[in-house]
């Protein structure tokens, strides 16, 4: 009976795995960086990225094959599935790291392990294209005020962006707007009318029941789906959990403001109405994506890149009324003292972005940094974004236009050409500038810029947007010269501090939040008002107030770090 | 262990004379090392899966010392900073870990309690079967759930218990023993059952399959002498199935009570959503939440540490209650 004692002894193994990994440590470096010397030899580089994509094809697509063979760089990647939060921390336990790494949120977990490279030299010496492309807005790499290294080139958001078209607000769809004749749609009533309306004409959509709302709040997709409207629906820009002082820069959670109590009362009643989705709170990112996809859902309110996926199955159908089921976007507010503020101008926004490792040599990250100054040259934006001359697109008269056939198949087979293109794909790798700016030649870099999007939507959105008279659904939504700025840029973007007493005192508040707020929705409208305040109540506790307090400090920190004092 | 080395003490008599004690105790010791080396091939067989005891089992127990430092990556062992028992402190004063282990420990009891039951009660009922391939067929569609994966059975269940043309709701609405679909899924106060429910579902076919092999392993003879003296069907089961197979049972159930307080995490992570919280957060995911996912390590070990710590204490209280009751025991 020997191999029953072992039995007890396998669970104390189990506990003690992040021991063993953490004794392990290791190098993990290949031959093939022998090769790192030669100027453009090949060489391979491991890349993390902390974002899931279905589409990488090892760089076996054709944008990848150029980048090769201009570079001599394969990487070889692994992505991140879904949200994906342990990976790197297991990476900093075991202590074998990826040679390039795109840690997202985890960036200050790294730089307290000492596993990312300061990167000011590099770029300073070896980066021509990235220096020019970061020139104005250098103080916002930097890592904090203690620390101003350089660890991530902000990759996530491109330089000088100008959004053209709106992703978020509330969304509704176009075959509902058509019924009624294109209403406008500026608040949370006129929202709602019009989904009880076309609700009342039409309860069955192909034979099943017609969802009038739905929401994704699934795990942390909650924030996205239920929580971040209550601060656009009042007026707010994003700033993540937060609710940011613009004076005195005093940080709080964000759902503590009374107005945010009136959204979620909004929502209270759309579900003791029928119009919420009764599983709103309970199904899976997969269940609401294919309720969209059956084009029964009426209303969304959420980003677009959540549920394109869904909309792209729709656009892609041969019925006619099925491509009209797809969803306008809206800057619908509480009422209409507020503005959406989807659109403020946050500067630079810096934030997530890609650094090297000290799994690298110093000459494998000159290597390295060589290779990214050459994905910001002018040349590798322009492979990136566009593909490659003659195939993805063509020059006429001196200006780069996408072939119809192209675009077509971009529109409604955007997987499957990504996929074999990798047009897009390297982006997110690769410092860039951001639509609406333009390059030597008088074109813009992205494919992004208003013709262009114009060209892309379906003919049902031309419809629509013809309707609102708008050229793009940005048009509808206030502008950004009526919205301010942001001195500390977007707080979503900042690294968030890693003491323990702020990451237990944040988690503690976001099981409140997600536990509370749903079961506040679901409650009958006399009880709402009691399940609220007592989650404020919690979110009064003590080592939440700190939290925020930290987070104040952080803000203020930041402010001071991009003003360059 | 005893039956390993045969020719130990039992070759001393109880006649030998006093006088030879110290011989004896010579005896002894070489009688060790000469059963050793006549069992030479037989230690050298077992001597890789000591080593892996060893290098799986023993050797990671090292990294609990980072329950007691504040620990930080990329640093010496040296170069940590020793806390002592903060972490514990700090574990045994937060109230969320108190509902997880609660929910562990009602999800995994109920779990010991009915996945122990049905199995055994469903091998007495295959058992007694007559039709060969109606018993196969039952024993192998009861098992294959097992090879599913827990991603697929939290869907099939979701499925099932949804309010929009969800099976259960269906059939309960179309009954007429309610009147509105049940959110199955919304109330905490169900999770623990349904979590039980899929399980036992899930599960149920593949745990048959030991007792069924020891049900096998019954002399046919008891059988046929119980039915001569007149049992029933009925009587033989009880008094000769279930006598057959009661080792099999209690070791298994000392086993599985050294596991109540790991019941892995992934039934309720996959079946759990926002509003049932209360009543899915198990200890293994509040280890990943609070400790390895905010990069805690330290607080993350000292969970793993409790967890080890009461499985311990488990399963030697119950083996030794065994030992007592029915001098059945596994160590």
């Amino acid at each position: 009976m020997v191999s029953k004692k072992a039995k007890w002894v396998a669970p104390v193994a189990l506990a003690s795995i992040v021991g063993l990994t953490a004794c392990g440590g290791g190098s993990s470096s290949s031959d093939d960086k022998a090769a790192a010397d030669t100027e453009n030899g090949p060489i391979t580089f491991s890349l993390f990225s902390a974002d899931s994509n279905n589409n990488w094809a090892n760089m076996q697509d054709e944008v990848g094959k150029k980048i090769t063979e201009k570079t001599g760089v394969t990487l070889n990647a692994e992505y991140a599935v879904g949200g994906d939060t342990q990976k790197v921390s297991l990476m900093i336990a075991s202590g074998e790291y990826p040679d390039l790494i795109m840690p997202k949120g985890d960036t200050t977990k790294l730089v307290e392990a000492d596993a990312l490279v300061d990167l000011t030299d590099l770029i300073d010496k070896y980066a021509p294209n990235i220096k020019k492309l970061y020139e104005n807005d250098m103080n916002r790499l930097k890592f904090s005020k203690e620390d101003p290294s350089i660890y991530i080139i902000p990759t996530y958001s491109g330089v000088g962006q100008t959004s053209f078209d709106a992703g978020g607000g509330f969304e509704l769809q176009l075959e509902v707007l058509k019924e009624l004749g294109y209403p406008e749609i500026r608040t949370l009533d006129d929202y709602e009318k019009a989904l009880k309306e076309y609700y009342a004409k039409n309860p069955t959509i192909n034979g099943q029941p017609t969802i009038p709302l739905s929401l994704n709040a699934d795990d942390w997709k909650i924030m996205i789906g239920v929580t971040n409207p209550a601060f656009l629906a009042t007026g707010l820009p994003d700033n993540g959990e937060f609710y940011i002082n613009p004076e005195t820069y005093e940080a709080q959670l964000h759902y503590k403001r009374p107005e945010e109590k009136e959204y979620f009362r909004w929502l209270n009643k759309m579900y003791n109405e029928g119009l919420l989705d009764k599983e709103t709170f309970t199904q899976k990112s997969d269940q609401y994506l294919a309720k969209i996809s059956s084009g029964r859902v009426l209303g969304t309110i959420n980003q677009e890149w959540d549920y394109s996926e869904a909309e792209n199955t729709l656009k892609a159908s041969s019925d006619k009324t099925m491509q009209n089921r797809i969803f306008g976007h809206f800057p619908v507010t509480l009422n209409t003292e507020y503005k959406d503020h989807s659109f403020m101008d946050v500067g630079f926004p810096g934030g997530y972005g890609i650094g090297i490792t000290t799994n690298l040599s110093e000459a494998e990250q000159i290597r390295a940094i060589k290779f990214l100054d050459w994905m910001a040259s002018e040349e590798g934006q322009v492979l990136n974004n566009w593909g490659i001359e003659g195939e993805q697109y063509k020059v006429e008269n001196g200006k780069r236009v996408i072939p119809q056939e192209v675009q077509d198949r971009k529109t409604s087979d955007n997987a499957a050409f990504t996929k074999e293109t990798g047009i897009g794909m390297y982006t997110l790798m690769s410092p860039h500038y951001g639509d609406g700016v333009k390059d030597s030649t008088d074109n813009y870099y992205t494919t992004n810029f208003p013709e262009q999007i114009q060209a892309a939507y379906t003919q049902p959105e031309k419809d629509a947007l013809k309707e609102y008279g708008a050229q793009t659904w940005k048009d509808i939504f206030p502008p950004a010269d009526e919205l301010g700025t942001s001195p500390w840029g977007a707080a979503y973007n900042l690294p968030a501090p890693t003491d323990p007493s702020y990451t237990v005192g944040f988690q503690k508040s976001q099981d409140i939040v997600r536990k509370r707020i749903p079961e506040a929705i679901l409650a009958s409208p006399d009880k709402f008002d009691g399940i609220f305040d007592g989650m404020i109540e919690e979110l009064n506790a003590a080592d939440i107030v700190a939290m925020e307090k930290m987070f104040t400090q952080q803000i203020k920190n930041t402010v001071e770090l991009y003003e360059g004092k | 262990m005893e039956t390993l080395t045969p020719g130990g003490a039992s070759n001393n008599k109880p006649g030998a004379p006093a006088a030879d004690a110290t011989a004896g105790k010579r005896f002894k010791k070489q009688s060790f090392w000469r059963t050793a080396l006549q069992q030479k091939y037989l230690y050298l067989m077992s001597l890789p899966f000591v080593i892996w005891a060893f290098v799986f089992s023993y050797l990671p127990l090292w990294g609990w010392t980072m329950a007691f430092q504040d620990f930080k990556p990329a640093r010496g062992f040296f170069d940590q900073k020793w806390v002592g028992f903060k972490h514990f402190q700090e574990l045994f004063t937060d109230d969320r870990f108190y509902l997880a282990l609660r929910n562990t420990l009602a999800m995994s009891v109920m779990g010991l309690l009915v996945g122990f039951v049905v199995p055994i009660f469903f091998a007495i009922l295959l058992n007694e079967l007559r039709g060969m391939v109606f018993k196969r067929f039952v024993q192998t569609v009861s098992y294959l759930p097992h090879f599913v994966s827990w991603v697929v059975v939290a869907g099939i269940v979701t499925k099932m218990l949804s309010t929009q043309g969800g099976a259960i709701n269906e059939l309960l609405v179309g009954l007429h023993i309610i009147k509105e679909p049940i959110q199955f899924m919304a109330q905490g106060n169900w999770f623990w059952y349904i979590v039980t429910a899929s399980d036992v579902w899930k599960e149920m076919g593949w745990n048959t399959i030991i007792y069924l092999a020891a049900i096998t392993g019954i002399d046919p003879e008891l059988y046929e002498a119980s039915r001569v003296d007149g049992a029933s069907r009925y009587r033989q089961m009880w008094h000769i199935t279930l006598p057959g197979i009661r080792t099999t049972i209690s070791v298994l159930f000392i086993m599985s009570i050294g596991h109540l307080i790991q019941i892995g995490f992934e039934k309720q992570m996959l079946l759990g959503n926002n509003l049932v919280l209360e009543y899915s957060q198990v200890l293994e995911l509040y280890a990943l939440q609070y400790g390895l996912q905010m990069g805690r390590f330290s607080y993350g070990t000292a969970i793993s540490i409790f967890n080890s710590v009461v499985s311990l204490i488990l399963l030697f209280t119950v083996n030794g209650i065994f030992k007592k009751v029915s001098k059945e025991s596994i160590m």
